[in-house]
């Protein structure tokens, strides 16, 4: 009884994985990549989007006035050069001409007012508003030159319009679909929106009017989000997908020996950290903030959770990031932490609550690794590794910084406007704790927010070095972090397919990505 | 109507002597070679687990060598190195007290309650009997794993919740067991001639009716803590048992998941602890069962 009711399903199942299997391999035939990721996508508008992952995704078919090189220098997209007045508020950007949108709608100044005068208006309610509510107005000069008026000075603006978010709409999309552009992006990319699967694939194909003669150089593209690590690494070896990002480090080496597969590492500007709450006792001593940095071996760290894929963190910010300071790393001195607590009062440690912000296999290993680490010096944490829902609601959404529940939190954080205010001002900035932003140890330091508040409303280079030299020596000297590692990027790719790299940020380059046969 | 069991055997047995129900059970238990294998196992784990502190070469908890992650069985590492660099050895034999522990206890728990819960069940029969095996019914609708989730997902995690967990999923299929024993002990001309003689029910109840149901409780009791192993090691393997860095034997399968693909040993050694624990309790619980059971075996 039981195995008649078993047996159809199976077969159901069966030939639904044969029809899925002719769907990826037909394509395959007419060159199309499979790019396998670790996580699905949130949405298709990058205007709204807070995941590094679904902006990466979005660059199929939607590009900006500005872009990141594989360097993450600033390059012309869509633009063609900009002019800053002197007083650092207004910015006229001169456009690209010949530039189509998929739905044959051409690219002139109209639509870069339509884009941003969408992003700017917060009854729009988008996520990444705040990247962007520094623009006053945006005014069309002709049909080939806009003009953007800011609010106040802001040294980075460029940077922020090469931002992943920063991407031209069509007008007419932006008109015809309002909030359901999330599901029906219209941009002038190399490959034009086919369809969206949330939990299976995103699928694009190659428009044949974009703006770059001879590219796209495949016929498409299927982004295919693969939650499991295990599967993404197994469907790397049979061939199903061409790439896979974010791959378990413990796994590495095992690929390495896989002769059709290349595995690439290079330097992120995703760093680990652990934040204290500085609000609250014993964390509210900077000897015990010390003390927990010294009693972490932070080369250690980088071997068992990450194996080997992780560099300890030797400042603040990432050292790829601009304006890094180099001050470390901390070094690990077990004796010096005991002292050090003694001093402050706890001779015999203390008892704690240990939170991560991911439940991912690296980050469960990791806050063991704390764990243990920190036992060495009498302090006993109790771990916890929140799910996302769990974090949204116990740190990301805690009204009241004062009793907020958090206490040492294992994190991380990577700036995806490659600038270092990005890098600095949500996570360490006085009025950047829960719920607004995310200084999940609620430092506040009065030399550092006028630091960066100095930092950005300066556009002499010299000056911005120097203020952001001053922050990142206040906060490592007050230590609101134990400062961990800088991750290294890892990502497996066939060697058919070339052209495909990930930037430190995270993000995906794909421009010149092509498939041999 | 079957014979009363072991303890008023031998109605009529003029050539033999009377035997002991010990030497009884163990005429028959020693007959069987891979119960007493079991039985020798078990002994010896009990042991393990009592000296464990004694017997770690390594800390459980403390001891890492950071050189060393994930290194395979050798001379100094018997079991290996875990993706911590703890020594796996080690941490199997502390994590056999707690495994052993929470199997025992909760079981314990289970069969006390369940047994007198089943003994006022069967003896009275009436409401509180009804309302005893409604109860347990209800109770067993619910997948064991399932009903022991739930109720620690209502007290919370840790082992001190899984054996709570545990105990109370258990305390129904002993009182049914018990019940059932009851139900057929009670019309035996033995009891009927207490209640002629107007001794108290709690005496009947725990004098002449308890003695009887024994040895069911004893076997189905040896059985329950294998399924109690399990149970226990599968809360802890999602989460809710034990909490790192406790060296529980399903919490360390679960830290090996990510590494069993490249290194197979960290999770072979928990999983054989657990196998070869529980197998060993089901065989020796067969084993005792074959033994008291006096409708098995008059050869």
């Amino acid at each position: 009884m039981v195995k008649s009711e078993l047996m159809p399903k199976k077969l159901r199942f069966t030939a639904a994985r044969i029809a899925i299997s002719f769907a990826l391999v037909s394509p395959a035939v007419a060159k199309d990549v499979v790019m396998a990721v670790d996580s699905t996508f949130t949405t298709m508008d990058p205007y709204d989007a807070n995941d590094t992952l679904s902006q990466a995704v979005a660059k199929s078919f939607y590009e900006g006035l500005f872009g990141f090189d594989k360097d993450m220098n600033v390059i012309n997209v869509l633009s063609e050069g900009y002019d800053v007045s002197a007083d650092g508020l207004v910015y006229t950007v001169k456009l690209r001409m010949g530039v189509k949108f998929h739905d044959g709608t051409d690219f002139k100044a109209d639509a870069v007012k339509a884009s941003l005068d969408r992003a700017t208006n917060p009854e729009n309610k988008l996520r990444r508003y705040a990247l962007f509510s520094n623009i006053d107005q945006t005014g069309v000069v002709d049909d080939y030159t806009v003009r953007f008026t800011l609010k106040k000075p802001f040294s980075a603006f460029i940077n922020v319009l090469a931002h992943p978010a920063a991407v031209m709409i069509s007008p007419v999309a932006i008109a015809k679909y309002g909030k359901d552009l999330r599901d029906h992006p219209v941009g002038t990319g190399p490959f034009k929106f086919i369809e969206w699967r949330q939990t299976d694939y995103l699928k694009v194909e190659k428009f044949g009017g974009y703006w770059k003669p001879g590219y796209p150089k495949v016929d498409g593209i299927v982004w295919k989000p693969v939650v499991d690590n295990n599967t993404r690494t197994a469907i790397l070896q049979t061939g199903e997908a061409h790439f896979a990002f974010r791959m378990p480090p413990e796994q590495i080496a095992l690929l390495k020996t896989k002769p059709g597969l290349e595995v690439i590492t290079g330097p992120s500007l995703s760093q680990r950290y652990l934040s204290m709450n500085v609000r609250q006792k014993p964390f509210d001593n900077p000897k015990v903030r010390a003390a927990v940095n010294y009693a972490i071996n932070k080369e250690a760290l980088a071997k068992v959770a990450f194996a080997g894929y992780a560099v300890p963190s030797d400042g603040v910010i990432p050292a790829k990031m601009e304006f890094f300071q180099k001050m470390g790393p901390w070094p690990y001195d077990v004796a010096k932490a005991k002292q050090l607590l003694a001093e402050a009062g706890y001779p015999n440690g203390f008892e704690t609550e240990l939170w991560s912000a991911y439940n991912h296999s690296t980050a469960q290993k990791a806050i063991q690794f704390l764990q243990q680490q920190l036992n060495q010096v009498g302090i006993k944490v109790k771990l916890t590794a929140l799910e996302a829902g769990q974090r949204v609601e116990k740190v990301e959404s805690a009204p009241n910084p004062d009793t907020a529940p958090v206490r040492m939190y294992y994190t991380g954080w990577s700036s995806s406007t490659g600038e270092a205010d990005w890098a600095i001002r949500p996570l360490l900035a006085g009025d950047s704790a829960p719920p607004k932003l995310f200084n999940t140890a609620y430092y506040r330091n009065e030399n550092v927010d006028r630091a960066i508040a100095g930092a950005l409303n300066t556009r002499d280079p010299a000056e911005k070095a120097r203020y952001y030299k001053e922050v990142q020596e206040q906060v490592w000297k007050d230590a609101p972090w134990a400062f961990l590692v800088t991750e290294n990027l890892l990502y497996v790719r066939n060697r058919k397919l070339s052209g495909v790299s990930v930037m430190p940020d995270g993000n995906f380059h794909f421009e010149e990505m092509e498939l041999k046969e | 109507m079957n014979p009363p069991p072991a303890i008023c055997t031998s109605p009529a047995a003029p050539t033999d002597s009377i035997r002991t129900p010990w030497a009884e059970f163990w005429r028959k238990f020693r007959r069987q070679p891979v119960a007493l294998v079991a039985g020798a196992f078990v002994g010896l784990l009990v042991l393990m687990a009592i000296f464990a502190p004694a017997l770690v070469p390594f800390h459980a908890e403390d001891y890492f060598d950071y050189d060393a992650l994930n290194n395979p069985p050798s001379w100094q590492h018997w079991f290996g190195v875990d993706p911590l660099g703890r020594d796996i050895f080690s941490r199997i034999l502390v994590g056999a007290r707690i495994s052993l522990a929470a199997g025992f206890i909760s079981v314990a728990v289970g069969a006390i309650v369940g047994t007198l819960l089943g003994l006022i069940a069967g003896y009275y029969e009436g409401w509180a009997g009804q309302l005893i095996m409604r109860f347990s019914d209800v109770l067993f609708a619910f997948p064991g794993i399932l009903l022991a989730i739930g109720i620690v997902a209502i007290l919370g995690n840790g082992m001190v919740n899984v054996v709570v967990a545990v105990a109370i999923f258990s305390i129904p299929t002993f009182a049914r067991l018990v019940r059932g024993n009851v139900l057929s002990l009670k019309h035996l001309t033995y009891i009927e001639a207490q209640h002629s003689i107007g001794a108290p029910d709690w005496t009947i109840i725990l004098r002449h009716i308890l003695p009887g149901t024994m040895a069911t409780v004893v076997v189905y009791f040896t059985m329950r803590i294998g399924t109690s192993i399990i149970t226990a090691a599968s809360l802890s393997f999602l989460g809710m048992g034990a909490q790192p860095p406790t060296p529980e034997w399903g919490a360390m399968l679960n830290e090996a998941r990510a590494d069993m693909v490249t290194s197979p040993h960290v999770a072979i050694f928990p999983s054989l602890a657990i196998f070869l624990t529980v197998l060993a309790f089901n065989v020796l619980g067969d084993g005792l069962r074959d033994s008291l059971d006096p409708k098995i075996d008059q050869k």
